[in-house]
């Protein structure tokens, strides 16, 4: 709008008494309270932690020194686990998006057969955690084990020699990592994909190009943001892994070099430097990729409903697709399949499945005390921590989607902040910061496990109530203050029952991925008592005879939980499931 | 019911200086109007009014009570949405009760006002339904029985009839009005549509650019614009320019590019050798094939047709005078069509002046 000839200023005149009035006028008392509470938690949880290791590891006998960063710098072996996270994840990631990217074309663009089903397939890895597969994998890949068995039936291999496939740990971390982050890169490939306008590709095929030729001049430019978000987010994932180098005892990534410094947190401030410099290079990484992702951002218009630009291609092109998908997704969930075996076999030993089958493993976890009270633990904090990330989640939402609170995108920023600040790191800050207080992980860590599983999956959870909010719109609350309704009954009678299903979902995943979290499971618990799955599982697997097995049994359960919760947060949310896994 | 005073109203959305002192004073019972073209900053205006924006500068009142830091629930000023804002997750019912529920009124109470608003916009027997399985007339008139069911001190109207078909839209027009005459609520409706404006308006203010223009009743507007704008985007009209010959008590001589037309004096000063906009709306244009005439009569031009459009009630005439263009309605048109050569007629009294300003 143009401002003529008004002799008003162009910015906004107000007097102080008028802004402050504004204020108490736009923002209710509830909605600032909230405000001051939920940054007293990013405080406390999420600032405070960081502030104290940077505290710790530039500041030694009360003088200011870079000392331990020089010393880290100059130490071989750290050097040698940064080249090899740094390797770890470029391999993985390059991996992992050069089987997305044409899968998720060929899904998107091709008509295919059974559709749904290979959708459904190729997520079913999202279910697996990463740490128990790893388990079940490494016994696969055994000298003498299941998939040498084959191979020598099969007359490849020399039965009296077979290769010994875990004197590469690397290359089975990276296998296990691709499988594993395949569906989230999938999903985001897809949902570039889909963002596309096909007039764009349209007038490209008018203009003469096509095939491959097409792809690469438009499609592919056009996928790019949504590339790279995938790409950073496997990437920093990849990076910061844990459990699958832990389990391979790889000990040349940075993150198994962070745990095992966990124990001498408070001794040596080396474990500070360390964990900086992994969060340093994390949110780089993906502060480029966000910058890139926005440099490549090309705004387009959203095409009518309806046409789905499926094309049909030669039935022997289609089968061939069809099948290279399958094999894809059916290589993706072997480790699960492995999991599955591994639990109910009651022997397997020197043959291709096992040859005797039992359910006396899962017995064992109701009795066995470490494997009851740890299933008992990670449900209680499970849930707790799913609640907080409801009333977190919804409250954060509703004042950055409603600009209920004074600087309401800087609420979203520390909310996303988790995507980019590695679990390890989190959970490497609260050793520290909360040694000796009331709060310290090593007296009980329930409230810091809480907190930490809420914090990490925060970013899912905004998001669900985002796309909640967004779908209410405004004008249903102002007819309802209109009307006469207070804020707060406004709320809970309008706002509240219609995001209602996203909250659900939200709050399932919240809870499904909690049971099954590894880094903050790893770092945060010392004591068994307070033992959630995944640490059980890992210091199960480590022990003596049928711990592998118990191991897996527990691995079963948590993936027939966070199946269930998959299912029906999807149903819940429906089509806007994919926003919330979207970086 | 309640006057409203709104009082040099400044507002910024973000860095754009959206209502630049908006002052407005309705009466109560009135049937008012803000129109403007989009953008004009009418939406502004109607949201400060229910208290969804705070405004930068000024003051709002109804009647005597100064509203401008009440918050919009304690306002008792009930809106009806464009896109209506009915509750998804509630029934018709539920949706008309939820103003009545709050303010605690008995049982009995709620159950009488929610019948008599579905009476009113004729929606008995949709009680039970979803919005969802409403048509859009339906929902514009469940939005509307909402609004009325609290016997507002004032009702506020967002282009409620933008989104209906044409024919729909004519109808809700004349019931809209019927209905505000009947309930004699103070109601302020915002629309960028001049017709539904001139049709239900008591008066009206017209918006341009964060400012008010010209605020009368309908034919002030359409017949006695201030300024072009108004004059335009009331309906069609020829707008010339030319320079004030001479001043006579009853008529003002203005000279324009074809010759002398002699009009009303305005309600503005004119002085001789003042340039001015002499403003006719195509329906005042007489045009006649009589060619006995005189063609020295005062106000009569010879024109030369150079398009007709079949309107069926009318024509419309695209001619020249001179080198000057001037558009015509020419009613109960003959069978065998026009001549090219017509004369076109001027009444003095349709003929007003618009001080001159560059646009």
């Amino acid at each position: 709008m143009k401002s003529g000839s008004s002799s008003l200023p162009t910015t906004s005149p107000l007097s102080l008494t008028r802004s402050l009035r504004r204020l108490r006028y736009e923002y209710s008392p509830m909605t600032l309270n909230l405000w001051f509470a939920l940054w007293f938690v990013f405080l406390g949880f999420l600032f405070y932690p960081i502030a104290f290791m940077l505290k710790g590891a530039v500041v030694y006998e009360g003088r200011f020194t870079l000392d331990f960063f020089a010393l880290l710098l100059r130490d071989p072996q750290l050097a040698d686990a940064l080249k090899g996270s740094f390797g770890l994840a470029f391999t993985s990631t390059a991996l992992t998006l050069a089987l997305a990217v044409p899968i998720a074309y060929a899904m998107v663009r091709v008509r295919l057969p059974f559709k749904g089903v290979l959708n459904v397939l190729l997520l079913v890895p999202m279910i697996s955690p990463p740490f128990v597969s790893a388990i079940a994998v490494r016994k696969l890949l055994a000298r003498f084990g299941p998939i040498n068995q084959l191979l020598i039936s099969l007359g490849l291999v020399d039965p009296t020699n077979p290769p010994s496939w875990l004197d590469y740990p690397f290359w089975g971390i990276v296998i296990l990592q691709v499988l594993h982050f395949l569906p989230i890169a999938y999903l985001n490939c897809v949902a570039a994909l889909a963002r596309i306008d096909r007039s764009l590709e349209e007038a490209a095929q008018s203009l003469g190009a096509s095939g491959f030729r097409l792809f690469r001049t438009v499609t592919l430019p056009l996928m790019m943001p949504g590339l790279f978000a995938a790409g950073s987010l496997v990437f920093i994932l990849a990076f910061t892994d844990l459990g699958t180098p832990l389990v391979f005892n790889y000990t040349r990534v940075i993150a198994v070099q962070v745990f095992h410094r966990v124990e001498q947190a408070l001794e040596d401030p080396t474990g500070y430097a360390m964990v900086l410099l992994v969060m340093v290079l994390s949110i780089l990484i993906f502060w480029t990729s966000k910058r890139w992702a926005e440099r490549w951002q090309v705004q387009t218009i959203p095409r009518a409903a309806g046409e789905t630009g499926e094309r049909v291609l030669p039935m022997p092109l289609t089968i061939a697709i069809t099948a290279s998908i399958l094999l894809v997704a059916f290589l993706a969930i072997l480790p699960n399949i492995a999991v599955v075996l591994n639990a109910f076999a009651d022997r397997w030993f020197m043959t291709i499945l096992p040859d005797r089958w039992t359910l006396k493993y899962f017995q064992q976890l109701l009795v066995y005390p470490l494997a009851a009270t740890s299933i008992r633990n990670s449900l209680l904090y499970s849930l707790a921590s799913a609640l907080l990330d409801i009333i977190l989640g919804l409250a954060i939402a509703y004042i950055v989607v409603r600009r209920k609170a004074p600087l309401p995108q800087w609420l979203d920023s520390t909310a996303m902040l988790p995507l980019a600040i590695p679990g390890i790191v989190i959970a490497f800050g609260y050793v520290g910061a909360f040694a000796n207080t009331p709060l310290d992980p090593r007296q009980n860590p329930a409230l810091l496990l809480i907190i930490a599983y809420a914090i990490r999956r925060l970013p899912y959870m905004v998001r669900a109530c985002y796309a909640g909010l967004q779908q209410v719109s405004e004008a249903l609350e102002e007819a309802s203050l209109n009307l006469g309704a207070s804020p707060l009954r406004t709320f809970v009678k309008v706002t509240l029952p219609q995001i209602v299903p996203h909250l659900i979902a939200g709050g399932i995943m919240a809870f499904a991925f909690a049971m099954l979290e590894v880094s903050d499971s790893l770092i945060l618990a010392f004591d068994q008592q307070y033992f959630p799955i995944t640490k059980a599982i890992y210091v199960l697997a480590n022990r003596l005879e049928g711990g592998v097995q118990m191991a897996s049994a527990m691995g079963v359960l948590g993936m027939v939980v966070l199946a269930l919760a998959l299912a029906i947060s999807t149903r819940l949310m429906g089509r806007r499931m994919g926003e919330v896994f979207r970086v | 019911m309640v006057s409203v005073s709104a009082q040099n109203i400044v507002k910024y959305l973000g860095r754009t200086l959206v209502l630049k002192g908006v002052s407005l004073e309705i009466k109560p019972s009135e049937f008012f109007f803000v129109l403007g073209p989009s953008g004009c900053g009418k939406t502004t205006f109607l949201r400060v009014l229910a208290g969804f924006l705070f405004p930068d500068d000024g003051r709002v009142f109804f009647g005597e009570r100064d509203v401008t830091f009440v918050p919009p629930h304690k306002r008792n000023a009930a809106m009806v949405f464009q896109h209506y804002a009915l509750f998804p997750h509630m029934s018709v019912w539920e949706n008309v009760a939820y103003g009545l529920k709050l303010r605690r009124l008995p049982r009995g109470e709620i159950e009488r006002r929610v019948r008599e608003a579905l009476r009113l916009v004729r929606l008995e027997g949709f009680e039970r339904r979803l919005p969802l399985q409403l048509s859009g007339g339906q929902q514009q008139r469940v939005a509307l029985a909402r609004a009325i069911a609290v016997h507002p001190d004032l009702l506020l109207l967002d282009e409620p009839l933008s989104n209906l078909d044409a024919k729909l839209r004519a109808e809700m027009r004349g019931e809209l009005k019927a209905l505000q005459r009947q309930l004699g609520v103070t109601t302020i409706y915002v629309t960028h549509d001049q017709k539904e404006a001139l049709a239900m308006a008591d008066r009206i203010a017209v918006m341009h650019d964060g400012q008010v223009v010209q605020v009368g009743t309908p034919t002030e507007l359409y017949r006695k614009p201030l300024t072009r704008f108004v004059a335009e985007f009331l309906g069609d009209a020829n707008v010339w320019e030319g320079r004030v010959k001479s001043v006579h008590s009853d008529l003002v001589v203005v000279e324009t590019g074809f010759g002398e037309v002699k009009c009303q004096p305005p309600s503005f000063a004119v002085s001789q050798g003042e340039r001015v906009w002499v403003m006719i709306r195509p329906e005042s244009v007489s045009v006649t094939t009589d060619r006995t005439e005189a063609s020295n009569q005062p106000n009569t031009f010879p024109a030369s047709i150079e398009q007709t459009i079949y309107l069926g009630e009318a024509v419309e005439i695209l001619a020249k005078i001179g080198e000057t263009s001037v558009k015509a309605l020419h009613f109960r048109p003959e069978d065998g069509g026009l001549p090219n050569e017509v004369r076109f007629k001027f009444s003095p009294d349709d003929l007003t002046l618009i001080p001159y300003e560059v646009a």
